[in-house]
């Protein structure tokens, strides 16, 4: 129960970090922006120190035709949980793009290293549980950001814990090749952030309402499927 | 009747002027995008050198955006509370940052495509939204919408830009309005100026 005291510590540590952030008026849809900011700040520490620096070692040593096979294998897996969601929201035309993804990708592309599907324009539906929610009329909640991964919000994080109940990932059989696959993925994810937060430091004044902003902004439109309602 | 060349010359350059004035909003960001990965295509070390980069923002994309209505939208409502020396200062210091931004980001977009969504728009419109497609090297297709207005001169310019969904106006508004509400206008422009230094 290693992990369980590590979250407790964490929970612990945010809350009293969260009670020393000075109390701002909360931002609509941020009620909890005092715990979130002391979370967010542990775990940008967290990634200062240990996350983002595995990443960058993990990006300048292994060659891009293995760095490319690996984001693949993994993004067929979210290809597959994608199909659930695609069904959920009735989506057929999604469904059968990702469906057809999985296949390809699985078989010709080798397991999913290659991912064969683009180039022939199967696009990626890009669906989860959380925009499933959304899309039959389920509000974002509060924004919530987790300990270790960072933005979400409490329809998300609902969504997410259900999309890992359906991650082929989570379903390898071996414990140690499941953790060290579970292990590669976060890599693997950290290392595609890299323009992102160059960027986001570049632009932001407050790393910290950028990155809310950009997550809800981002969450919002992926649920309307890039249709975004026209403002004022 | 005489006709005076250089009226003639005159003319002729008005007409040439509203032509180029009423370039369509998607073919304009078609041109600028186009010039300026041509630019650093055939030019690629334009991009470690700071002065030539900004030469070709400068030159290629600031004509195109209307910098002040877009520090005016991402101030909201706190932009009547702004005097126009604050104003004025808002609006270069968001320029400054946007450019500086746009420069590190122009890195990654060199070996990219782009996609033009078909605009449909009626001859009357002064408001539009031109969607593009940059196609990363990964097959990963980022969607880019711009947001035009059409000026009183005629000329199309971009108010906002829309990454995968994410509003550069919306996200700027949250920042300055968090600032604005706790520490008041000055202290804003005071953030952007060290923010650029």
């Amino acid at each position: 129960m290693k992990s369980a005291a590590i979250l407790t510590l964490t929970a612990v540590a945010a809350l009293v970090l969260g009670g020393c952030a000075s109390f701002r008026n909360a931002a609509p849809g941020d009620p909890l922006e005092p715990i979130n900011r002391g979370i967010f700040s542990f775990n940008s520490t967290f990634d200062h120190y240990l996350f983002k620096p595995i990443a960058k070692g993990y990006d300048a040593a292994v060659p891009n035709p293995v760095k490319k096979g690996v984001s693949n294998v993994f993004q067929n897996a979210s290809d597959a949980q994608s199909i659930v969601s695609d069904a959920l929201q009735l989506k057929g035309a999604k469904m059968g793009d990702d469906l057809g993804r999985v296949m390809i990708n699985t078989t010709f592309g080798l397991g999913g290293i290659f991912d064969l599907a683009t180039p022939m324009g199967i696009e990626r539906g890009n669906e989860d549980l959380g925009q499933t929610l959304g899309y039959w009329g389920i509000g974002t909640g509060p924004y919530v950001v987790i300990p270790f991964l960072g933005p979400s919000s409490a329809r998300d994080l609902v969504g997410r814990y259900g999309d890992g109940k359906i991650d082929p990932v989570a379903l390898v059989s071996s414990v140690p090749v499941r953790n060290s696959l579970m292990g590669a993925r976060v890599v693997d994810t950290r290392v595609s952030l890299f323009p992102a937060e160059a960027l986001m430091n570049q632009a932001a004044l407050d790393r910290y309402t950028f990155m809310r902003s950009a997550y809800l902004q981002r969450r919002q439109s992926l649920v309307l499927d890039g249709k975004r309602p026209k403002e004022e | 009747m005489k006709f005076p060349k250089w009226l003639f010359a005159l003319f002729a350059a008005t007409v040439f002027a509203s032509a180029q004035a009423e370039t369509a909003p998607d073919a304009l960001v078609k041109t600028v995008a186009t010039d300026v990965t041509n630019v650093l295509k055939s030019d690629p070390g334009v991009l470690g050198n700071a002065a030539k980069l900004r030469d070709l923002i400068e030159s290629k994309l600031l004509p195109n955006f209307n910098f002040g209505r877009m520090t005016q939208l991402a101030m909201g409502r706190n932009w009547a509370k702004a005097s126009p020396e604050q104003q004025t200062a808002l609006t270069r210091e968001f320029q400054t940052l946007l450019v500086r931004t746009y420069s590190g980001a122009l890195a990654n977009f060199r070996n990219n495509t782009i996609d033009y969504r078909p605009l449909r728009m009626q001859p009357t419109e002064t408001d539009v939204t031109v969607k593009t497609v940059v196609n990363q090297a990964n097959g990963q297709g980022i969607p880019i919408d711009y947001s035009m207005e059409k000026g009183a001169d005629g000329k199309w310019r971009a108010y906002d830009v829309v990454v995968a969904g994410v509003s550069l106006v919306t996200n700027y508004r949250e920042e300055f309005n968090a600032v604005v509400r706790d520490q008041g206008v000055d202290a804003l422009v005071k953030q952007l100026q060290s923010k650029n230094k």
